[in-house]
């Protein structure tokens, strides 16, 4: 029982990197990603070639994913983030589909679909992390520095330049805002962060396929930040927190027939999305429709 | 022409033979004019006339498809929007484009502040930014609300915040499109004191307006837009009484 809630929180403290991180851009920035399972991925993968063929310390493993997950940032937000929202969406999901091919074929890095094996356990200054009861710690601190540097981020200038962007884009410029070289930047750095839980991640399970890099988890990450709220500080953990424990708490009714299980699970997950969307559209931790705060 | 202060008559902006064409539409066609330091020049004109797309091209939001546009003296023919606010030319729109989830006064230090990369600014920055708000918040009226959605805002205080946003920066000239439609006599009673005591501190102003009254009351300039063309430029009064002008105005064209 304690391992299965070590593992649970460690997941969860996982995804919610990767929700707190795609808010950044998805809730200050109003820029709509499907492909941050991508990113995720790039961040597995390099922490691990780096782990396996170098050097595993996480002083060389991170850096090296965070800067490959940057520079593929790059490489889809220059051209995309030039031209309205609508497009950086159909690129996003364009580079998803690619990505999870490339996952899939280049074999000397990826391991093709069969994934990778063996991977060496994170490595801090030569003390190696494998048991999950100190694994959590380094995944909840991670956790909490992404936290920490977002919110600086936010509550700066840089974090009001986004969120004027997401308001109004022409306004935004009018004032001054350089919008591509804004949004490109917010999109690297979520990038980055993003890889960081790639590299815990696939440390953490010793194996990474690209089962957990497809389209399905760009689109799960989405849904955790919308259901707990765009744009809010605690939404995203909220929303990753409820979503993998969702399944667990399902399978705890026992009145429910087992063998359908999984169906019953989409029903209540698509059910609960619709309702969450039509009665609090802001998410958990959103504001309450507008209409009910009003004006004074 | 008699300047209404000795040294006004500084040519900030030069404007000519400007073309912006709509498929077969002309929006702007041909037009020449200036806009002269520390005066308030009024673009008048039905709809259509190609107002707003002057602004529009005057700022770089659209590219001109001929004519040239100086501001100080230098070509500013490429420039893109945030250039153009970055040089001191800085634009309202006609519907608002508040930054409507943003608090009354993170609008205005949006409006302020135009780094673009994510580094800390240096104390002295921090103070001087925090009185250009405080002072657009207080000219504006909006002090008490300053913790308010933008989006929660009355419509006359919307307008007064758009205002403020302008106010709140160092530039030299602000255009500004419709700024007074819709508001009731006594906020626009207010809103041209606030005007006119910017304009006396050295702002210069191109607005675009449609009362007369505020016309009247605040232009030293008046240049007539119709379809696309520079009617007529200069005194208020001797504009305003073209019969042939008024005639478009009111629209008994022949």
């Amino acid at each position: 029982m304690e391992a299965y809630l070590l593992n649970l929180v460690i997941l969860i403290s996982l995804y919610s990197i990767l929700g707190v991180t795609l808010n950044f851009i998805m809730g200050y920035a109003g820029i709509y990603s499907l492909a941050h399972a991508v990113f995720f991925g790039v961040g597995a993968y390099a922490g691990t070639f780096m782990a396996m063929h170098v050097n595993a310390s996480i002083f060389v493993t991170l850096p090296v994913a965070m800067a490959a997950g940057a520079i593929l940032s790059l490489i889809l937000a220059l051209p995309a983030l030039r031209v309205r929202g609508e497009y950086f969406v159909a690129a996003s999901l364009g580079l998803q589909v690619l990505a999870v091919t490339i996952f899939s074929e280049w074999k000397s890095v990826t391991g093709g679909i069969g994934g990778l094996i063996g991977i060496p356990p994170l490595n801090i200054a030569g003390f190696e992390v494998f048991k999950p009861s100190q694994f959590i710690f380094v995944t909840v601190g991670a956790l909490i520095i992404i936290l920490f540097v977002i919110n600086r981020l936010v509550h700066s200038s840089f974090g009001r330049s986004l969120r004027a962007i997401r308001d109004s884009e022409s306004a935004a410029a009018a004032f001054g805002k350089n919008v591509p070289l804004i949004k490109t930047i917010s999109v690297v750095i979520s990038s980055a962060l993003t890889a960081v839980a790639g590299v815990l991640y696939a440390s953490y399970l010793s194996f990474i396929n690209v089962e957990s890099f497809k389209l399905d988890t760009s689109v799960l990450i989405m849904a955790m930040v919308i259901i707990g709220g765009t744009g809010t500080q605690a939404g995203p953990i909220v929303g990753a927190a409820l979503l993998l424990l969702l399944p667990s708490l399902i399978s705890y009714l026992d009145f429910l027939p087992q063998t359908e299980i999984g169906s019953i699970q989409q029903i209540i997950y698509g059910l609960g999305m619709a309702l969450l969307m039509i009665y609090r559209p802001g998410g958990i931790v959103g504001r309450k429709k507008q209409s009910e705060t009003g004006k004074e | 022409m008699v300047a209404s202060s000795a040294g006004a008559q500084n040519v900030l902006m030069e404007i000519r033979n400007v073309d912006k064409a709509f498929g077969g539409v002309k929006a702007v066609d041909d037009v020449s004019m200036d806009l002269r330091a520390g005066i308030i020049t009024t673009l008048v004109g039905p709809n259509g006339a190609g107002k707003t797309t002057l602004f529009n091209l005057i700022t770089g939001e659209l590219s001109k498809d001929s004519g040239t546009i100086k501001w100080l003296g230098n070509p500013i023919n490429k420039i893109k929007p945030f250039q153009a606010a970055r040089a001191g030319i800085l634009r309202t729109f006609q519907d608002l484009r508040l930054f409507n989830e943003m608090s009354v006064e993170d609008n205005i230090l949006t409006a302020v502040e135009d780094n673009s990369l994510p580094v800390p600014l240096t104390k002295s920055q921090r103070t001087a930014r925090r009185e250009k708000v405080e002072y657009a918040l207080n000219r504006a009226g909006l002090f008490t609300k300053r913790k308010i959605r933008a989006k929660d805002l009355a419509y006359a205080e919307r307008k007064f915040l758009s205002m403020a946003r302008v106010m709140a920066t160092d530039a030299r000239l602000w255009l500004l499109d419709e700024p007074a439609s819709g508001l009731d006599p006594n906020s626009y009673e207010k809103f041209l004191e606030i005007l006119r005591e910017e304009v006396k501190q050295g702002v210069t102003v191109c607005i675009i307006e449609h009362n007369l009254d505020i016309v009247i009351g605040i232009s030293d300039r008046i240049a007539f837009l119709d379809r696309g063309k520079l009617l007529a430029d200069g005194e208020p009064q001797s504009v305003l009484n073209d019969p042939e002008l008024r005639a478009i105005y009111f629209g008994e064209r022949t």
